[in-house]
């Protein structure tokens, strides 16, 4: 949030500028060429399915992998051409890559050993670190004797002792069963707002970058399709691939002619824009059931209905074959719903997205 | 019952083991402090047996382990450079590699050794192929009946034998290891000397051992290509057998030689893990 | 740059490893008295000479009688040996595995002078027997090292599966746990048959009286350099060399 408020048409200076920067192996493209800003304070995270560029771009901006096209600079200099050891940046690796053969305390050291950091200095910040990161009494254990959490928290330490500009993540929490997931991202939160760095992660669950980020880019087969903040994203998002991979999002097919959108599914409403066919995107959160004074209103029948504790998930099926997926609270729900049944759903239009093709 | 069961399988292993290896070793541990009266084994418990051993092969032994020192060396060196290569720099054609090792394996003890003869010698192979060249006007001498006869020779038969357990080391450094290494400031030297080699040292020193032992052991090669000078204790050990009889220093010999080695290759260790980082 | 570098070292270690054994094979099939260049004529005097030996055909029986049977038993009790391991604790197995091939880390030599001493003081006499005891000891190594390695990724769930379907633990074993390792077990077995069939030192000091290849070999080596043993050396290289690589196509083998 914080950068949010500075970001649009702010004066700073991005730390990290990519411009352009694209990655082809052979004839397949990796990474399309793009441009990405990233802030100081950022906690940024690059989201999208497996296969879609995102660990690719991450592991160019740590100097891993050499571009194809475009530059990287980090806090003005260009560092495109730089290996990973000249980089002002760390990574905490997917499956960790510590050194087998060294302990904690070693692996933690290793880098400060390398800078030629003096060895009073260097306990000094190993210590403080492990504190940070709360695994001061793992310091003398080797790694095959560490669980995936604890291993989790070494790679974390090993790369912040450093100090970089830009702490990278490759699935930082990728390996860890859900319960922990839950707690390293908050550890996550508590560490960047204790120290107050910019980072940049890699996610395929669109809840751990809603959790953890401020900023998010939704990647898709190599190209960056949306860049915002997460709450930007979830209300307005721009494909009807963002806004089904951002939470879940019922879509429904119509088509716009003269500034007027007719759904399939019955409803219509005006929208200004090209004509053409058109998807509409609402939330089921926005849905509600039996409504008589939506501004959208369509006729269906009630196929599903399961409680789920917070709220209860109901699948309404529609004419058209389409579905709505409405979640509900149980005191918004009218009386005398029953599977079977026909039932109406609506939602205001300010809850709706309007998006190009179906 | 199936851990009996279970138990029960080892027994025919173990019975090889305990039967053919431990007692015929434990025996011939006795028969070290035996006498001989007349070509006939009578028991004792003399030390002499290791006294002689060290009185008249006291220099064969040393020139062994200096030469067993060599060949462990050099083969541990090239076996390790390959399975390097395979690992890192080949790419693809890394599994033709590995199947030359494969392959070379077990292609006969005594046809490679009878190889080199042919290749070294006077009128061998590689002679020949000079004056064909017209390189030389005379064979040359300087290839066989010596001591770097013996560490070709045998280097060529134990380096397959070596780049097995030093390229399965290899194999267990995982990539992402040495990118974290990079990422954390280390230039290409640094992470060859603190994050490979470290972690192959179990590979590297069960290579060393290995090559160590079976060519301190060795008395084919020394005969056939080593020359008179090159008198390894294996050789003198296999007289003891086939021509002396005298079983008794044979098998002290045997074990001064086992002990020499295992405190050559400790030594060795201890040497390799100095070179350890912090 | 480095990398050719690196690459022209591989490529040297390859001619090192494959030259002498690739010279062997070429004159063996040459007409030449001695073994050096040039070469005259191509020919198959030297196998014609060997074949009509009759203690050729004497020692070549009998390496494959020995190998034969070692391949066979120390497959048999290799394998026993690596499924039972491979129920074991990690580091209980781990142990055991270090014990079971510690031989394969001694001099042959030692080996076989030990076993001399144990069977002429046990009253064992010498024979193909012994020969084949003696190679147990360093082919049995190998079987439980390759077939214990196939075990770690075994899946057990569908010798369970088996069970809970009625087999009894005899015929789970036959009609699922064997076809599963069979490939694995017949490599091992090849294996062994080529380090039996090379081995030449443990053979020397137990075999009594009579040859196997390798000691044939050995006795023509000490008195002149007869060009017949680069044909002995071919079959042999063949036989080892044969049976190694139809173990790694069998056990489809990647280091």
């Amino acid at each position: 949030m914080q950068a949010d408020a500075t970001r649009p048409g702010g004066e700073r200076q991005p730390l990290v500028r990519l411009r352009g920067l694209g990655k082809t192996f052979g004839p397949v493209v990796a990474v399309a060429p793009l441009d990405l800003d990233i802030f100081a304070g950022d906690f940024y995270a690059l989201l999208g399915p497996s296969g879609c560029g995102k660990t690719t771009l991450l592991r160019m901006v740590g100097g891993f992998t050499p571009p194809t096209a475009g530059t990287v600079t980090i806090d003005g200099q260009d560092v495109t051409r730089l290996g990973p050891e000249k980089r002002p940046t760390n990574m905490v690796f997917q499956g960790y890559g510590l050194f087998p053969h060294m302990t904690v305390r070693q692996n933690i050291g290793y880098g400060l050993g390398l800078a030629r950091v003096a060895d009073t200095e260097r306990e000094e910040r190993v210590r403080a670190i492990m504190a940070l990161v709360r695994i001061g009494e793992l310091a003398e254990r080797k790694p095959d004797a560490l669980s995936g959490g604890q291993a989790q928290r070494v790679a974390l330490a090993r790369a912040l002792v450093m100090r970089p500009r830009v702490l990278l993540l490759d699935e930082p929490l990728a390996a860890l069963d859900l319960k922990l997931r839950k707690q390293m991202q908050e550890e996550l939160r508590r560490i960047h707002q204790s120290i107050g760095g910019t980072f940049v992660f890699v996610t395929h669950d669109q809840g751990e970058a809603m959790g953890l980020a401020n900023r998010i880019a939704v990647m898709e087969a190599g190209r960056c399709v949306q860049e915002g903040s997460p709450e930007e994203i979830y209300r307005r998002p721009k494909t009807r691939f963002v806004s089904g991979f951002i939470g879940e999002a019922n879509m429904l097919a119509g088509a716009r002619q003269g500034g007027r959108v007719r759904l399939g599914a019955g409803s219509a409403f005006d929208d200004d824009g090209a004509d053409g066919p058109v998807s509409v995107v609402v939330r089921p959160e926005a849905v509600r059931l039996g409504a008589v004074d939506a501004d959208v209103r369509l006729e269906g029948r009630l196929e599903d209905a399961v409680f789920l504790g917070p709220y209860t998930r109901y699948r309404v099926a529609l004419a058209t074959g389409e579905e709505i997926i409405a979640h509900a609270s149980d005191g918004r729900i009218e009386e005398g719903l029953a599977v079977g049944a026909p039932v109406a759903v609506g939602w205001s239009r300010a809850d709706q997205r309007i998006v190009e093709g179906t | 019952m199936e851990t009996l069961r279970r138990h029960a399988m080892l027994g025919p292993a173990a019975a090889v083991l305990g039967l053919l290896f431990v007692a015929p070793f434990a025996f011939l541990f006795v028969v070290s402090f035996w006498r001989v009266r007349t070509f006939k084994l009578s028991p004792d418990f003399i030390l002499d047996n290791y006294v002689d051993t060290f009185d008249k092969y006291g220099g064969s032994l040393l020139f062994t382990v200096a030469v067993a020192a060599t060949i462990a060396t050099l083969t541990t060196t090239l076996a390790f450079g390959f399975g390097y290569v395979i690992r890192f720099k080949a790419g693809r054609s890394g599994n033709a590699l590995l199947m030359v090792t494969l392959i070379t394996l077990f292609g006969g003890y005594l046809v490679k050794i009878y190889a080199w003869k042919t290749i070294l010698g006077t009128e061998g192979i590689l002679n020949s192929a000079l004056l064909a060249l017209g390189l030389v006007a005379e064979p040359l001498t300087i290839f066989i009946y010596n001591p770097g006869a013996v560490v070709v020779t045998l280097t060529h038969f134990l380096l397959p034998l070596a780049v097995l357990p030093v390229y399965a080391s290899l194999r267990g450094v995982r990539d992402i290891t040495l990118e974290a290494a990079r990422d954390l400031g280390a230039r290409p030297a640094r992470v060859f000397l603190d994050v490979i080699l470290p972690q192959c040292l179990p590979g590297v020193s069960a290579a060393f051992a290995f090559c160590f032992l079976i060519s301190a052991g060795d008395y084919v090669t020394p005969r056939y290509v080593g020359g008179p000078y090159t008198s390894m204790i294996g050789d003198f050990i296999e007289g003891q057998f086939s021509l002396k009889f005298d079983w008794p220093s044979g098998a002290a010999m045997s074990f001064t030689v086992l002990a020499a080695c295992l405190l050559a290759v400790l030594a060795a260790r201890a040497l390799l893990g100095l070179a350890r980082p912090r | 740059m480095a990398t050719t570098l690196w690459r022209v070292f591989g490529g040297l270690i390859v001619l090192f490893m494959l030259t002498p054994l690739v010279l062997v094979v070429l004159f063996s099939f040459t007409d030449n008295a001695l073994t050096n260049f040039p070469i005259e004529r191509f020919s198959t005097r030297w196998f014609r000479t060997l074949f009509e030996k009759d203690e050729f055909w004497k020692a070549f029986g009998n390496s494959l009688k020995i190998a034969s049977s070692v391949a066979v038993i120390s497959t048999v009790i290799g394998t026993l040996a690596a499924l039972a391991l491979a129920r074991l604790r990690e580091r209980v197995a781990n142990a055991v595995l270090v014990a079971l091939c510690f031989p394969v880390m001694l001099p042959a030599l030692v080996i076989g002078i030990a076993l001399l001493v144990f069977f002429n003081k046990t009253g064992v006499p010498l024979s193909l027997g012994t020969v084949i005891l003696g190679h147990l000891v360093i082919t049995q190594p190998f079987v439980i090292l390759i077939v214990y390695a196939r075990m770690a990724g075994f899946d057990y769930a569908a010798v369970d599966s088996a069970r809970d379907l009625g087999a009894s633990p005899w015929t789970a074993f036959w009609t699922v746990t064997f076809p599963m390792i069979s490939t694995t077990v017949i490599g091992a077995a090849l294996i062994a048959l080529a380090i039996s069939l090379d081995d030449f030192i443990i053979t020397f000091f137990t075999i009594g009286g009579g040859n196997t290849l390798p000691t044939y070999v050995w006795g023509k080596v000490r008195t002149y350099l007869d060009p017949s043993i680069n044909a002995i050396g071919t079959i042999l290289i063949g036989l080892t060399i044969g049976s190694t690589v139809l173990a790694l196509r069998v056990s489809r083998y990647r280091g």
